[in-house]
């Protein structure tokens, strides 16, 4: 038969030895130094979210979606700027396109944010 | 009234009294242990108490009830510790060395005098052996618990348990025949 298992003079020790810590104010001061919780955690990256979909419809509604210059890729491809677009000033050609991949960067940035947001 | 009943009164109306509960609740374990920490710095312990039930009032949404609510508590204590520790060199020493049997021989007929014996020798181990020796052997947390509040592998826990536990008995020594009171 087994012999009943000695407990550990260590643990014994360990726990006897843990002693109970006696409040003195502590849970008044922590109480007295708490912040405003911030217990609608969604509202903000709501809002930012909300922020870039309202800019992203502002700039679909005043944007000229419609009228963006033809590309063509072959010629973006073989980095040929001047073939790029029938249009003989690159910038004008190209503003539109940069202002929609800004708008869609923005549109991704803001929903990661939301999405990992921590406060 | 359980911890899950207060957590969710302080989550659906910011009820204070309810969180002011649940500090009271936990303030010994959570100090002693950042005591144990601190290597018995108990101003310092209590400043980062204090900063812990904050973060957890902070940041009590995010606590999903997966795990003891006193398991969350600790992890956030071991955090406010280790951020301190990096800060100040004292606290980042590691363990302060062996001790000959002969010299800490203590005289083993009082409690007083253990309980003397005993915060020293923790003081000396490598501050992750204190932390598992703590939280497992005085706090009653398992090896998963306590490998979750450290954020390492639960064979790290275990090894450290143990070297902390061989460590203990070679330097109190003296106790080597204690009985509970």
């Amino acid at each position: 038969m087994n012999q009943p298992e000695k407990a550990d003079p260590v643990e014994t020790m360990l726990r006897e030895q843990n002693q109970y810590v006696n409040d003195e104010g502590f849970t008044a001061r922590v109480m007295a130094g708490l912040p405003r919780r911030r217990s609608r955690a969604w509202v903000r990256p709501a809002v930012l979210l909300g922020a870039a979909a309202i800019g992203s419809v502002l700039a679909a509604r005043w944007l000229a979606w419609g009228n963006l210059p033809p590309l063509d890729l072959s010629a973006l491809v073989s980095l040929d700027f001047q073939a790029l677009t029938p249009t003989p000033d690159l910038t004008s050609a190209l503003m539109p396109w940069m202002t929609m991949l800004a708008v869609a960067a923005s549109i991704v940035w803001a929903a990661v944010a939301a999405v990992q947001w921590d406060d | 009234m359980t911890d899950a009943d207060l957590i969710a009164r302080v989550l659906a109306r910011e009820d204070q009294n309810a969180f002011a509960e649940l500090v009271r609740r936990y303030q010994s374990p959570v100090r002693a242990f950042l005591a144990r920490m601190t290597r018995g710095d108990t101003h310092l312990a209590d400043d980062l108490a204090q900063e812990t039930f904050v973060k957890a009032w902070r940041k009590l949404h995010t606590y999903r009830g997966g795990a003891r609510f006193s398991t969350w508590l600790f992890g956030i204590a071991v955090n406010e510790f280790r951020t301190v520790a990096r800060q100040r060199k004292e606290l980042a020493l590691e363990e302060v060395g062996e001790v000959a049997p002969e010299e800490n021989r203590p005289a083993a007929d009082s409690r007083s005098q253990l309980r003397l014996d005993l915060t020293e020798a923790l003081k000396r181990l490598h501050s992750g052996e204190r932390a598992a020796v703590v939280l497992c052997c005085q706090n009653g947390l398992t090896h998963e618990e306590a490998a979750q509040v450290l954020d390492c592998p639960l064979g790290t826990v275990k090894t450290n348990v143990l070297r902390g536990k061989e460590k203990l008995k070679r330097w109190l020594f003296g106790y080597q025949d204690y009985e509970p009171a």
